[in-house]
């Protein structure tokens, strides 16, 4: 890929995702900055396209919003905490880092005999800002927080987590920084993930990626020819890691997961990879074009490897940057031999559920990544997709998104980070025989006649849960069709709750109904 | 790598006059400029303007349009105006306005894009908060210049400026470029501004005298070296300029403590009281920010 820094004065800066990542800067600029961002749309997926192109993309306020994540909590406080080697210290006061607390529950779920190492143990410390440090500035805390969690656990590496507070008095953190690595071990690693720098909780992977390349990764001592970057595999479940280690393995390849489990070596190393592969184009964006730019690793940004003919072009395009050619042809033809028996069963259900030869539809609720991978899937199985649900949608993937209204034609796209509300005002609305659901995103709610899931949680080691690679498109068709077929989970959902909102809310035909069209 | 300055004093002090005819000077000696207003008040570039107020980088942002093409503003001879704007008086936090600007144009390459050959902060008052001081931080601007007149509690602004560089000094940020004497009329007051300078490590650049000229152009809606390019405070400004593009001095200041300030500062004012009775209107004159 090529990227052109032909900026001239006064030119036009659509399309400035093209341009080259500035790593000298203490941070990136946020989404909306760097790459029109919103988490406000509803409409036709073709008229979201047309606004993106023309750069008429906004994030209106609204006037009733349900809470959701920030810049820090969303996305760094439960994965930043699990480098192994590493310690993580929020430069906050104390509640900031109270988010990452579930988490380490939530992950110790996963088996060690699945591979989870027992020596993860979330490190973290906080500043714990109060009133005092706002007034007379805080570098000194920080600074004691740098030397303590060297002296307690000489870790290889020290992450800051700077805060809404930090951002706001305006503390030199790289300051800080510059004065006390000396008298450290561990590299310090900064990342702005200040809760108000953004509106999209998107700006936290690029703060990250933007502060691992610029204080962690190593310049190249070798090239490692086998070894395959891959990062955010816990936006999908445990299984999908184990899914994806085995197909590229068979292909003689090793996987360098990154953030989460790793350790800073892993991160160290990243230079030195074959090629970058996405598994969530919008979390992995900054990095593989920072790595691209800076160290000549290679990557690729769509498919990622959902469904069959996704995972197959995902694995041919990592074979084509690490000489596998042959050797994956090969392995597609074996693993198809294996699963598209399964998958066929499973397509066969389907047709047995359809009403009137209509395909059963599906609603799914993800981020922009998954959307565009997720939607061939279903069309794999022979669900139809009359509309999806995104969390945030940007210029990074309008290639994508175009891609798949060509193909599949235009559908309905709502965009929005965690509201819930307007989630269950559209399913109803729609009402698609299956609405699929991110946890962070409504859960799952009562419906008379069809049936809310979740998709998949963080770090789940269920089997049944997976969704990746062929493995996971069998155990996530079956999942799906499970959903369809027993619906005791709904009924009893449906008998023992009441409905969430009011019978006016479900009536209204705009799930936008609460948007502020004044500004 | 463009020559990056801030320029910081008291209000009213004329920093945003010495500003634009420094760099009106600049542009009319061949250099390309960008004044870059560090204030909520938004004026610091209306006299290179014809009096015009430009939209600031906030608003704009404020207004999510995602425009970043009009946050550069032409002003008198090609110079890039930019206000980086802030709350209404009495609310908000102004401090975290100056971050929240010079981020956006530093992390989005809006600068580097204009390519100028020097870019100057013209930062509201004295180092009051973290925000005021983003940008003698690090990566921002190399050198500060300070305008000061002989007025205590202008000089008094100076020595906390002073105490911000110190702080910033160990984690690379910007060091002293040089003091500006302002509204000059007597060779006591700059032999006061002197004396500060030699105490507290540091020099005096230049000094401008005071002048009608300067204020007749402002209520013109321009700068000195565009209304009155042949007067002589025309050719203070320019030599200033050539001072400044030429200037590679970086102290490191050494601050008085408060009471040693008002200890010395106690002796020059007695004098410039002893001296003349019509230089103690003067300080009254200039404390009230004319």
């Amino acid at each position: 890929m090529v990227h052109g820094n032909g900026h001239h004065r006064g030119s036009c800066r659509k399309n400035k995702i093209k341009r080259i990542l500035d790593l000298d800067k203490d941070t990136c600029p946020n989404r909306e900055q760097r790459a029109n961002g919103t988490n406000v749309y509803y409409g036709k997926a073709s008229q979201l396209l047309q606004d993106a192109k023309e750069g008429n993309i906004n994030i209106p306020d609204r006037k009733f919003q349900q809470s959701g994540g920030c810049v820090l909590n969303f996305y760094l406080s439960n994965r930043v905490t699990t480098i192994r080697d590493a310690v993580t210290i929020f430069n906050a006061p104390v509640g900031c880092s109270a988010g990452s607390l579930g988490y380490r529950e939530l992950y110790r779920g996963v088996p060690e005999a699945l591979g989870r190492t027992n020596e993860y143990n979330n490190a973290w410390l906080t500043t714990n800002l109060q009133q005092e440090d706002v007034i007379y500035g805080a570098s000194e805390k920080l600074r004691d927080a740098i030397l303590k969690a060297e002296e307690r656990y000489h870790p290889q590496a020290i992450f800051i987590l700077t805060s809404c507070t930090t951002g706001i008095i305006g503390e030199d953190i790289e300051g800080t920084v510059d004065e006390v690595q000396a008298e450290v071990n561990a590299k310090i690693v900064p990342i702005h993930c200040e809760g108000i720098r953004s509106r999209l909780v998107q700006t936290g992977y690029d703060a990250f990626w933007h502060a691992i390349l610029k204080y962690l990764v190593k310049e190249p001592e070798k090239k490692q020819d086998d070894l395959v970057n891959v990062a955010s595999m816990l936006s999908y479940t445990w299984q999908d890691r184990l899914e994806i280690k085995r197909l590229l393995g068979k292909l003689g390849l090793r996987v360098n997961f990154i953030p989460e489990f790793a350790t800073v070596s892993d991160f160290e190393q990243l230079s030195e990879a074959a090629v970058t592969a996405p598994i969530c184009p919008t979390y992995t964006d900054y990095l593989s074009r920072g790595l691209e730019q800076k160290y000549g690793v290679p990557y690729f940004l769509y498919p990622s490897p959902v469904g069959f003919s996704s995972t197959d072009e995902w694995l041919r395009n990592i074979a084509k940057y690490t000489g596998k050619e042959d050797e994956v042809e090969k392995l597609i033809e074996e693993e198809h031999k294996i699963w598209e028996p399964k998958l066929n069963a499973i397509k066969q259900e389907f047709v047995s559920l359809r009403k009137n030869g209509e395909k059963p539809t599906v609603l799914g609720s993800l981020g922009q990544g998954r959307l565009v991978s997720q939607m061939p899937y279903f069309d794999e199985l022979g669900l139809a997709t009359p509309a999806a649900m995104a969390q945030d949608f940007d210029d990074l993937l309008i290639d994508e998104l175009e891609e798949i209204v060509e193909k599949s034609g235009d559908f309905q796209l709502m965009v929005n980070t965690f509201q819930a509300a307007e989630q269950a005002n559209v399913t109803t609305n729609l009402d698609p025989d299956l609405t699929l659901t991110c946890p962070f995103q409504g859960g799952t709610w009562e419906r008379d006649n069809n049936v809310t899931r979740i998709h998949s949680l963080r770090g789940d080691p269920e089997p049944t849960s997976a969704q990746a690679g062929y493995a996971g498109a069998v155990a996530f068709g079956n999942f799906l069709l499970h959903a369809f077929k027993n619906r005791s989970y709904h009924k009893t959902l449906s008998e023992k709750t009441e409905k969430s909102y009011k019978d006016w809310w479900y009536e209204q035909d705009n799930p936008l109904y609460y948007l502020n069209e004044s500004k | 790598m463009p020559k990056q300055i801030a320029i910081y004093g008291k209000g009213g002090i004329g920093k945003s006059t010495t500003t634009s005819n420094l760099s009106a000077a600049l542009s009319d000696l061949g250099y390309s400029v960008m004044q870059i207003g560090c204030d909520p008040k938004n004026d610091s570039t209306t006299t290179l303007r014809k009096g015009k107020s430009i939209p600031t980088v906030l608003d704009t942002v404020r207004q999510r349009s995602g425009d970043l093409d009009n946050l550069v503003h032409e002003g008198y001879n090609g110079i890039y105006c930019v206000e980086a704007g802030g709350p209404e008086p009495g609310v908000g936090c102004a401090g975290r306005g100056i971050i929240a600007a010079i981020e956006l144009l530093d992390n989005n390459g809006i600068i580097d894009e204009y390519s100028p050959d020097i870019i100057i902060y013209d930062v509201l008052g004295d180092v009051v908060c973290g925000g005021f001081a983003m940008p003698i931080r690090k990566g921002i601007a190399d050198q500060v210049y300070t305008v000061t007149s002989s007025d205590y509690m202008a000089i008094y602004a100076v020595n906390n400026l002073f105490k911000g560089i110190l702080k910033y000094s160990n984690n690379g940020g910007a060091l002293l470029g040089g003091v500006i004497g302002n509204s000059i009329k007597s060779s006591l007051q700059e032999d006061m501004i002197k004396d500060f300078t030699e105490r507290t490590n540091s020099d005096v650049i230049q000094f401008v005298p005071r002048s009608p000229t300067v204020t007749r152009c402002e209520l013109d809606g321009v700068t000195t070296i565009e209304g009155a390019p042949d007067s002589r405070q025309a050719e203070v400004y320019r030599e200033l300029a050539r001072k400044v593009i030429n200037n590679k001095d970086k102290y490191l200041p050494t601050p008085f403590d408060n009471d040693d300030l008002a200890d010395w500062a106690s002796g020059w004012i007695n004098q410039l009281l002893l001296n003349r009775k019509v230089e103690i209107d003067n300080i009254q004159e200039e404390a009230s920010g004319i």
